[in-house]
């Protein structure tokens, strides 16, 4: 880790230097910020912009043609476009492909606005949020865009930092503050802040005033655990300043009233957008790929066709046909008849294929964004669709990427159960009653539950706050660990109320008596202890300890025969088996005697100055001793709704599912078990090592072990932390690394920072090539959210930078099922079919031509009339590839989320392949051989009235256009599963729309200076009853092929999609058609055992098999037994007006 | 007002409640399912419509009558000159006039209306550079002072336009066709009206204003290169002169393929003894031979058929239509067969496909 982060910071030190010139002291590497004072230099403001246009219209154009023109296509039809003004070589006339590409290109653009409209306003609601700040010594409310730097701001508590902020004062003793930083960092428990001693005093706006000096700091960076500047306030000395003072926009204030800030970095400046100041990438989806590679692909065959055509014509006897006159043409050359060709032929390359699927996708978005049942309504937050380019994407996601808090868990502890003398009681089946009529009743176990409650109101570093003016009012926990709170205000339902903490004791409320513990000794958490300490004197002045820690520390240190050992074991297991978060109880009277004795090598192990940490463990080891079981609690880390069962249905799914989270291994594995990611019995390869070495012989061993399953997909969960990553990630580990993780059914990683989430993201997506989906809440959640192929935010009330980075946001993890399994799958099968008919119809059209060039002296003349074709892909086939993608639907919605198998199919990117796309271009060329040799036999005479007129080259062509236009829209209609009374009005309109067509069009000439050569067309058309029969024959023995071939594949071997879908229509029991048995393998089960036999750490299985988990902040800049001391909560707190 | 509102309201409950739907993807739809018991009896119904409906088309095809005369190579006439009127006119280099006769008989009676086409082979009417040969505004009647460019290299020279400018008038069919009778060497009368589109005549193709003649309706302007004859001297009728002659409307229709006929005239059934038709009996064609096929390989013909509802002689539509129909037909029959044979088995079949083991 440390290595890393020092090449960041090299190479950031050298970015830095230019960055500084930018925003601070002209060339030098920190700023300087004046109290209370203007400042002389202007600094960024606090506005932000995620908004892919920043600067709107300026810059829209030239940024907007460049993203086009990206397109091989769009180039493409400009260079037609340009070839075509070329006089005399078009066989097509002069705007035909000019005015489509501009259409196209418009409706690009209005696209592109209206989505980086709605970007802007999601930054607009962030700029818009108020926010107090001094101003001529008032508290003025003001938008967070306003604030600038050397303001001084009041943060009122559950309320976000709206710029980074050196902390001056808090409502807290000693300035301190709590800090949420889930948002950053993902962490669940809480940090402490603490403003320096020479500001804590400044209490009042008036204190706040006669502030002078200047704050020195460094040049904003990206680094969110490092900060260092110097406060020198004038006439006195200077103090540094250090990131315990900071407080970063995108955390949180929590259980503190209020804390002034000065402000340092704004804006796009702060650490927070620093970290994800990359702008949006622009991703594009796998079929969007697929496509560009399709274009080239026929862009090549464009190009082999021309030179066919060229060299065909080339070598026709042209001299010969006297009445051509060619002779007289000096530029009729090879070159000229090239350029004419690919002008002729450039329609293969579906011109209208990107304007389709913008609108197509644009409107897809519009159903994500209004699908009622993706509306989070206790907040009333619907789904969104920040970009529509991915909407086929989210039918194949292989791996979903999820971040813990926030996204699984809602961040909140309950207190559930708990196991005291030899019973389990329960928060939800109110069996805990039992336990307080126990301890009423005073018979016999009464006073072990006594103890154990008493334990659960004392033994913590909490802090209660009850609001001043109301005594009667509820109390607040404040806790720097969310399971201590939970564990104190469970014991505050059972009659057992921690009413107030002074520096060095405690009173509770025992059912309606106080008693008063003084605190002597707290023996803090760390998590390698795993266990904290409280040494107290009971009101009958006995000296007792408590300790709560991982069942494994605190057996290990239990007296001799203890009771209920082994029955709490078995409790505790079937607590982790729920997911719950298990800590052990225990307690030890101690003599004062040995008290005294004992408090003298702690009190010099604290002050030691070498080993202290060493020491103190050492210290507490001794009394820490000969413990007596209370019992165990269970807390839950509350999942968000439907959370297991989304999780269940993804993994049905097929889609694996990996947590990366900030947070510890333990919390982790936890949720894993909650969520049912993991379950009991399933084998957990754990990572978990100090050096690059250790690392590949672990990953080796392990990859040796799974043998030929590698790479398959098995019944085993992957752990890794942070720092095993960092070497797991390196380039010669990587591949083995990544060969294990896909080889597990799911994979955890923790303690892992938000560059690392990024990185595994990466490297997923890069080396299995398959589809991943990352989806968080926080900030820390940015950058894989960006790298994933598909990023989800999930978009709470607060914080909505993650949701801001993503790609499609939702109100709930929940919804996620939804947004892939129906959105996802149906946008896939759509987009898939309408690109794949849109290279159809082109080509069945266009082929046409080089049939009967053939039969016109390969001259490029074309069969048509020119703008009759130039409106084939903007008129008579245009509605029905719409259509398709926006109203056709196999299986409905409720079948889709009830059958997460079904997702398998699009997941699999079996619509949309090779394989797939030969057989359309195969049907496409049969299709227009037999809609071009069919009326060709049928005209051999030339006389098809009985008039005995004939027709010209234009009645053979008009007619063959009627065949292709009812061919292809039929087709459509052929492969559309769900006709919609819009889709009976697009295909049978569109082929109305030609007859239409034909009969106006060819009434033009001479009213209008166009068409003469199709005047009175409609006629000759009309009036032919060969016509008319074959209106009934061509168009039903093109698709005689497709009906059969569809017939006998749904007849013989149907897919399952299709079987559901039938079953669905006929209303049969889908179910039947599911087989839904379990499908573990044989050797997978097998390979179960090996991993039983093999794991080596036995220590850490046990405690992963019974849940152990407890977060709090280590190594902070205040050690909690020493936060609790200044804390005396029956003095009032300042009001800080 | 109340009553006013209502079905204001009603529309726009119904409108929301389209909008719903629509935005829920909720509309409701015809779901069609292609198996085969479910396309069975499509199948055998086209199958027993397309072969009566072929068999039917066969029958008028069958009842058209035709007769095709190929007349490329005929013999001069000419005392003296026995050659081919091809070489005749090749070696005048195109200046000359060659006349010559080709006997056929007619052994079955015409019974309806005879039309006279001439054909050509080998011959790109569809040829890019002469399609768009041509300038419809010219022909259109209006006072145009230079063609179109399409019309190069035929569109002006001396200052004067091509009346009518570009390759395909300039390459206008002009050998005369005419019938005799054998027995009574008596002329057959053809109608050289109504052969070409009434939208040609009536919108397309229109004199300029004044007498057809040079000094007014076609002033400064000069008859086509190859032309033998001045625009307004293609017919003696003044109805069908100039742009609206019939002839020249005719063949200003591009042909769609290399090998096409085109309509002549029609013949006089006035005549004694074609009242019902064509006699049986000997006749002979007289051409005026001016049309150069030779140098690239084309034919000449002339063809007399009569029509059906359907137009000219073609039994292709109906042998399309029986073999469609035959091949529905057998198709019911396969998907009879699949039906039986794995439509009640499907699920079995899904069981082993599912219990085998997943592997990807």
């Amino acid at each position: 880790m440390t290595t890393q982060v020092a090449a960041e910071v090299r190479a950031r030190a050298g970015a830095g230097l230019g960055a500084a010139a930018g925003g601070g002291m002209g060339g030098q590497d920190y700023r300087t910020v004046f109290l209370n004072e203007p400042q002389p230099f202007k600094y960024c403001s606090n506005a932000i912009c995620t908004a892919k246009y920043r600067y709107k219209l300026l810059f829209f154009l030239p940024m907007f043609l460049f993203e086009q023109f990206r397109r091989y296509a769009n180039i493409f039809f400009l260079i037609i476009a340009l070839l075509q003004q070329i006089p005399g070589v078009s066989p097509t006339g002069r705007y035909t492909t000019l005015v489509p590409l501009i259409c196209i290109l418009v409706v690009s653009a209005i696209k592109e606005i209206a989505e980086d409209i709605k970007r802007h306003r999601a930054d607009d609601e962030l700029n818009k949020r108020e926010i107090e700040v001094l101003k001529d010594g008032q508290w003025q409310w003001i938008k967070w865009r306003h604030i600038q730097v050397g303001d001084i701001v009041k943060v009122r508590n559950n309320k976000f930092f709206p710029a980074d902020l050196v902390l001056l004062a808090s409502s807290e003793p000693q300035a301190l503050c709590y800090v949420e930083t889930a948002n950053l960092d993902g962490e669940t428990n809480l940090k402490i802040r603490q403003g320096l001693p020479q500001t804590s005093h400044l209490l009042e706006a008036r204190d706040l005033m006669s502030l002078s000096g200047k704050v020195e700091c460094e040049a904003p960076n990206r680094f969110l655990y490092q900060f260092t500047g110097n406060l020198k306030e004038t006439s006195r000395p200077t103090v540094p300043l250090c990131p315990d003072q900071v407080l970063l926009r995108g955390a949180k204030l929590q259980n503190t009233n209020w804390v002034f800030g000065l402000v340092i970095y704004t804006g796009h400046e702060t650490k927070l957008m620093k970290n994800s100041a990359t702008s949006a990438p622009l991703k594009r989806s796998t079929v969007d790929r697929q496509t560009n590679n399709l274009i080239i692909l026929l862009f090549f065959l464009l190009i082999v066709l021309c030179l066919i055509m060229a060299v065909c014509n080339s070598q026709w006897p042209a001299e010969l046909h006297w009445y051509l006159s060619l002779d007289d043409l000096s530029v009729f050359n090879f070159g000229i008849n090239f350029i004419t060709f690919i002008i002729l032929f450039n329609n293969l390359i579906p011109i209208s294929l990107q304007v389709t699927l913008e609108v197509v996708r644009f409107i897809q978005a519009g159903f994500i964004n209004n699908d009622i049942n993706m509306l989070y309504e206790e907040n009333n937050i619907w789904a969104m669709a920040r970009t529509s380019n991915l909407n086929e994407e989210l039918g194949m996601v292989k791996y979903v990427l999820s971040d813990k808090t926030g996204t699984l868990t809602c961040n909140i502890m309950e207190f559930k159960r708990c196991s005291v003398g030899g019973n389990v009681y329960s928060m939800s089946d109110g069996s805990v009653q039992d336990l307080i009529v126990l301890v009423e009743s005073g018979g016999p176990g009464s006073d072990m539950a006594r103890q154990f409650l008493i334990m659960l109101a004392v033994c913590h570093t909490v802090i209660p706050d009850r609001d001043e003016g109301r005594p009667d009012s509820a109390i607040k926990y404040h806790a720097a660990s969310p399971d201590e709170r939970a564990l104190v205000e469970g014991a505050q339902k059972l009659g057992f109320v921690f009413e107030t903490r002074t520096p060095d004791c405690v009173v509770v409320d025992v059912l309606g008596t106080k008693e008063r513990y003084e605190v002597l000794n707290v023996l803090e958490f760390t998590s390698a202890r795993k266990r904290m300490s409280v040494i107290v004197k009971t009101p009958d002045g006995q000296i007792k300890l408590y300790c709560k820690g991982a069942d494994t520390v605190i057996y290990e240190r239990l007296g001799d025969s203890q009771q209920f050992r082994d029955v709490i074991v078995r409790h505790l297991e079937d607590f982790a088996g729920e997911g719950l978060r298990t800590l052990c109880y225990a307690t030890a009277d101690i003599s004062q005697e040995f008290y005294d004795k004992w408090k003298n090598i702690y009190h010099k192990a604290s002050t030691a100055l070498q080993f202290r940490e060493k020491k103190l463990e050492d210290a507490a080891q001794l009394i820490e001793n000969n413990l007596t079981l209370l019992g165990a609690t269970a807390i839950e880390d509350k999942l968000q709704d439907e959370v297991p069962e989304t999780i269940a249905s993804l993994l049905k799914a097929g889609i694996h599912v990996w947590v990366l989270t900030g947070d510890k291994q333990e919390t982790a594995i936890n949720i894993g078990h909650s969520c049912h990611l993991l379950n009991q019995g399933m084998p957990l390869i754990i990572l978990n090592t100090d050096s690059l070495d250790e690392t590949r012989d672990t990953i080796n061993r392990h990859v040796v072990e799974f043998g030929e399953q590698l790479k398959r997909e098995n019944e085993a969960a992957l752990i890794i932390d942070g720092k095993t990553l960092i070497y797991a990630l390196t380039p010669d580990l990587r591949k083995d690394f990544l060969d294990l993780c896909i080889s597990c059914k799911s994979v955890i990683c923790c303690r892992v920072s938000p560059s690392q989430k990024a990185e595994v993201v990466e490297l997923l997506t890069r080396e299995t090539g398959s589809v991943t989906l990352a989806i968080g809440d926080g900030a820390n959640d940015v950058a894989m959210i960006q790298k994933a192929n598909v990023g989800v935010g999930i978009a709470g009330l607060e914080g909505l930078q993650a949701a801001c980075a993503s790609d499609y946001a939702i109100g709930q993890f929940r919804f996620l099922a939804r947004l892939l399994f129906v959105h996802g799958a149906w946008n896939y099968s759509r987009l898939c079919k309408v690109i794949l008919y849109s290279f159809y119809k082109n080509i069945c059209l266009y082929v046409i031509e080089l049939w009967w060039a053939a039969m016109s002296g390969w001259s490029g003349q074309v069969l048509f009339e020119r703008w009759s074709i130039a409106m084939y892909n903007v008129l008579f086939t245009a509605a029905p590839p719409l259509v398709m993608g926006i109203f056709d639907r196999s299986c409905s919605a409720e079948t889709r989320m009830k059958y997460p198998e079904l997702y398998r199919e699009s997941q699999s990117g079996s619509h949309f392949n090779w394989k797939v796309f030969l057989w359309w271009v195969w049907l496409a060329l049969v299709h227009s051989v037999l809609v071009f040799v069919l009326p060709y036999f049928s005209m051999t005479q030339d006389v098809a009235w009985g008039h005995g007129r004939v027709g010209g080259y234009l009645m053979v062509g008009n007619m063959v256009y009627t065949y292709v236009v009812i061919t292809v829209c039929l087709k459509a209609g052929l492969e559309t599963d769900a006709w919609t009374w819009v889709t009976h009005l697009a295909i049978w309109g569109s082929i109305a729309s030609w007859f239409i067509f034909l009969l106006v069009y060819s009434n033009f000439w001479p009213v209008l200076p166009m068409a003469p050569d199709m005047a009175g067309i409609y006629l000759q058309v009309y009036s032919s009853p060969v016509f008319w029969f074959g209106v009934i024959l061509i168009p039903l023995s093109c698709l005689l092929l497709d009906v059969t071939t569809k017939t006998m594949q749904n007849s013989v071997r149907k897919s399952l999609t299709e079987q559901v879908r039938e079953s669905e229509i006929s209303n049969k029991d889908v179910s039947k058609v599911l087989d839904t048995k379990h499908r573990l393998s044989e050797t997978a089960r097998l390979l179960k055992n090996v991993f039983r036999r093999t794991t080596t750490r036995v220590n850490l299985e046990v405690e992963l098999a019974h849940g152990y988990a407890f977060s709090q902040e280590e190594h902070g800049v205040m050690g909690q037994s020493e936060v609790i001391r200044f804390y005396d909560t029956t003095q009032p707190k300042p009001g800080g007006m | 007002m109340s009553a006013q509102d209502l079905p204001n309201d009603q529309s726009k409950a119904k409108q929301s409640k389209f909008n719903q739907k629509f935005k829920q993807q909720r509309l409701p739809a015809w779901q069609p399912i292609l198996t085969a018991d479910t396309v069975l009896p499509a199948f055998f119904l086209i199958g027993l419509l397309f072969v009566p409906l072929g068999a039917a088309l066969l029958f008028f095809s069958h009842s058209v009558q035709e007769m095709e005369l190929d007349y490329t190579d005929c013999k001069s006439v000419e005392a003296g000159v026995s050659m081919p009127c091809s070489e005749v006119i090749r070696k005048s280099n195109f200046t000359a006039e060659c006349t010559c006769q080709v006997n056929f008989t007619i052994t079955e009676p015409f019974k309806k209306t005879v039309y006279l086409y001439y054909g050509l082979d080998n011959f790109y009417q569809n040829h890019r550079r002469y399609v768009k040969s041509r300038d419809d505004n010219q022909l259109l009647g209006k006072d145009i002072t230079s063609p179109s460019n399409d019309c190069n290299p035929f569109g002006m020279s001396d200052g004067k336009i091509y009346a009518p400018c570009g390759a395909i008038a300039n390459s206008m069919f002009n050998d005369s066709l005419t019938l005799y009778d054998a027995g009574k060497d008596e002329k057959l009368k053809l109608i050289k009206t109504d052969i070409a589109w009434p939208s040609d005549r009536k919108i397309k193709f229109n004199n300029p204003p004044g007498k057809l003649n040079d000094s007014e309706a076609f002033k400064n302007t000069i008859k086509p290169p190859y032309w033998t004859k001045n625009v307004w001297e293609l017919s003696d009728d003044p109805s069908n002169n100039g742009y609206k002659n019939e002839d020249l409307i005719v063949w200003m229709r591009s042909a769609a393929f290399p090998t096409f006929r085109k309509l002549y005239g029609k013949i006089d059934h006035s005549m004694i003894g074609f009242k019902f038709g064509f006699p049986k009996g000997r006749y002979y064609l007289e051409v005026q031979y001016r049309y150069p096929v030779d140098s690239f390989g084309g034919r000449k013909r002339m063809i007399l058929s009569t029509t059906s509802f359907l137009g000219g002689k073609n039994n292709f539509l109906g042998i399309a239509y029986i073999t469609v129909g035959c091949i529905c037909l057998l198709l019911g029959i396969i998907f009879l067969i699949i039906h039986i044979k794995f439509g009640k088995r499907a699920v079995d079949q899904l069981n082993i496909n599912q219990n085998t083991p997943y592997s990807d």
